[in-house]
C-alpha cells in the first residue's frame, strides 16, 4: 500500500517536474537568461581582477570567498562530528577490517602500489599548485591524495598507513584549510581592504598581480592540505576496529 | 554524433542508477554506484567542466565508494527480506 | 519539443525520481543513502546543464580561448563546493550507520523502528543468523 502511494506521489512529480522542462529555455541557448545577464561580466573580468585564468578558482576564492569559507568549515565541522561518533584510532596497536582480510594482497599488488602512489601524489601537488591556471584546485588535489591514502590503506593494512602519516602530524593539518582561509581574509583588513580582498589597496601598483597570485596558492595549498588530511582522518576513523566489535563484525 | 554520445552516456547513467536501486546485494550496489559517479565525471567532463570531472572521479567514484565499502563490511552484506 | 531538446534536463528529473524513490520506499539505510547520493548528482547535473554553451569552451583563459564562447563558471564554482559538501554528509551518515549497527545489529528501518530498547549483544548475534 505504502509503496504504491508513494510510487504513484514520485510519478505525479516527475510528470510535474517533465512540465517545468519542457517550459524551460532551450539548453545550450547563448540568449538564455542564465548566459547573458552576470556571466558576461565575470568571464571578461574575472583575469584582471583576481588574477587567475581559471575562472572557476577566480569565483571560488575570490568572489565567492565567504562561501568557500562557510564550506571549508563544514568540512571540518564533518570530520568533529564523524570523531565524535566513532573515536579517532589509538597510537599504539590499531587494526582496521582490512588487516584481517582472510586473503592477502599479492606481490603484484603490493609493488604497483607502492611504485603508484609517490606518483599520484605528485600528481596531486601540480593540481593544486596549478588550480588558477589550468583545470584543479585545493579540493581536487585533496581528494585525489585522500584517494592515494585509500589505495595504500586497503592494500597494507591501517597500522602501516597510520605510520606514513601519524597522528600527530594530521591532527594540526585538519584544521589548516579553515585557518589559512581566515588568516588570509584577516590580512586583507591589514592591508587596508575588505575581509578576504586579496587585492590591498596600500600596496604598491605594481606589487598588487603578484601578492593577489600568491595568497591564492596559499589559500589553495590550506584547502588542499586539510582536505586530504580530513579524508584520511574520516577513513582510519571508519575503518578501525575495537576489540568488542571485532567478534560479532 | 554528439548527441548519439550524449544520449549513450544518459542512458549508461539511467541504467546504472536504476540497478544500483534494484541490486539486493549492497556490496554489488555500492560498486555499481561508483561506475555511475565515473560516468557523471565523464559527463561533466562533455559539458565542459574539467574541475567537476576531476572532483567527481576521485570524490564520487573514489572515497564515497570505499566509505560504503567499509560500511557494508562492517554491518552486513544482504540486504534484509520482507 | 522543448523536451526532446532538453534531454538532459528530462535526464536530470528522472535520475532525481529514482533517487526520491529509493530515499522513500527500499528499507536498507545503505539503500537510502545511496539514494540520496543520486539525489544530489542529478541537482548537480541539471545545474551544469543550465550553464552549458552550445560549442562553449571550459572558462580558462588560457592560449587564446574567446570569452564569449565560454560557458557559465558560476554553476561549476557552487557544485564544486557542493559536491565535498555531499561527501562529507554521506561520511557522517555512514559513520552513524555503523554505530546504529552497532547497537541494534540490524540496517532495516522497520525493524529499527519497531525495536524499543537497545539490546546490543542479543540483537546482533540474531540478526546474523537472520542473515
Amino acid at each position: 500500500m505504502k509503496r504504491v502511494l508513494s510510487l504513484f506521489f514520485i510519478a505525479a512529480l516527475g510528470v510535474l517536474l517533465l512540465y517545468v522542462v519542457a517550459s524551460m529555455p532551450p539548453m545550450g541557448d547563448p540568449q538564455t537568461p542564465t548566459a547573458t545577464h552576470v556571466i558576461p561580466r565575470y568571464l571578461e573580468r574575472a583575469e584582471e581582477e583576481t588574477h587567475t585564468e581559471n575562472v572557476i578558482t577566480g569565483v571560488i576564492l575570490n568572489y565567492r570567498g565567504y562561501d568557500t569559507m562557510g564550506e571549508v568549515t563544514v568540512i571540518f565541522c564533518a570530520l568533529a562530528a564523524v570523531l565524535a561518533v566513532l573515536g579517532r584510532e589509538r597510537r599504539g596497536r590499531i587494526r582496521g577490517f582490512v588487516d584481517r582480510s582472510p586473503v592477502p594482497s599479492s606481490t603484484i599488488v603490493r609493488t604497483m602500489v607502492r611504485f603508484m602512489v609517490p606518483f599520484i601524489i605528485l600528481f596531486s601537488v601540480y593540481t593544486i599548485l596549478h588550480g588558477e591556471i589550468s583545470p584543479g584546485g585545493g579540493f581536487q588535489g585533496g581528494a585525489i591524495i585522500g584517494g592515494s591514502m585509500i589505495i595504500f590503506t586497503t592494500v597494507f593494512g591501517l597500522y602501516e598507513s597510520s605510520r606514513r602519516i601519524p597522528q600527530k602530524v594530521r591532527a594540526p593539518l585538519e584544521g589548516s584549510a579553515v585557518i589559512v582561509f581566515f588568516l588570509v581574509g584577516a590580512l586583507g583588513l591589514v592591508g587596508g581592504g575588505n575581509f578576504l580582498t586579496y587585492a590591498w589597496p596600500h600596496a604598491a601598483r605594481g606589487l598588487q598581480p603578484a601578492l593577489v597570485t600568491w595568497l591564492t596558492v596559499l589559500v589553495e595549498v590550506g584547502i588542499g592540505l586539510g582536505g586530504a588530511m580530513v579524508l584520511i582522518s574520516i577513513l582510519f576513523a571508519m575503518i578501525r576496529e575495537e576489540e568488542e566489535i571485532a567478534l560479532t563484525a | 554524433m554528439e548527441t548519439a554520445l550524449n544520449l549513450t552516456f544518459i542512458v549508461l547513467l539511467v541504467a546504472t542508477a536504476l540497478m544500483a536501486v534494484w541490486a539486493r546485494d549492497l556490496l554489488a550496489a555500492v560498486i555499481i554506484f561508483s561506475v555511475y559517479s565515473l560516468i557523471m565525471a565523464l559527463m561533466w567532463q562533455r559539458l565542459q567542466a574539467p574541475d567537476l570531472a576531476l572532483t567527481e572521479a576521485a570524490v564520487g567514484a573514489g572515497v564515497t565508494t570505499v566509505l560504503f565499502v567499509v560500511t557494508v563490511f562492517k554491518t552486513r552484506r544482504r540486504e534484509e527480506e520482507e | 519539443m522543448r523536451l526532446l531538446h532538453n534531454y538532459h534536463y528530462a535526464a536530470a528529473m528522472a535520475l532525481f525520481c529514482i533517487g526520491l524513490y529509493t530515499v522513500i520506499v527500499r528499507r536498507n539505510i545503505i539503500k537510502k543513502l545511496i539514494g540520496l547520493n543520486i539525489m544530489e548528482t542529478s541537482v548537480f547535473f541539471f545545474y551544469i546543464s543550465l550553464g552549458y554553451l552550445d560549442g562553449g569552451v571550459a572558462p580558462i583563459h588560457a592560449g587564446s580561448a574567446d570569452p564569449a564562447r565560454m560557458v557559465n563558471p558560476i554553476p561549476q564554482a557552487l557544485i564544486l563546493t557542493g559536491i565535498v559538501v555531499a561527501l562529507s554528509v554521506t561520511a557522517l551518515a555512514l559513520s552513524m550507520v555503523i554505530l546504529l549497527y552497532r547497537q541494534y545489529g540490524t540496517l532495516d528501518v522497520d525493524r529499527l523502528m519497531r525495536e524499543e530498547e537497545p539490546a546490543a549483544e542479543g540483537a546482533a548475534g540474531e540478526g546474523e543468523g537472520g542473515a
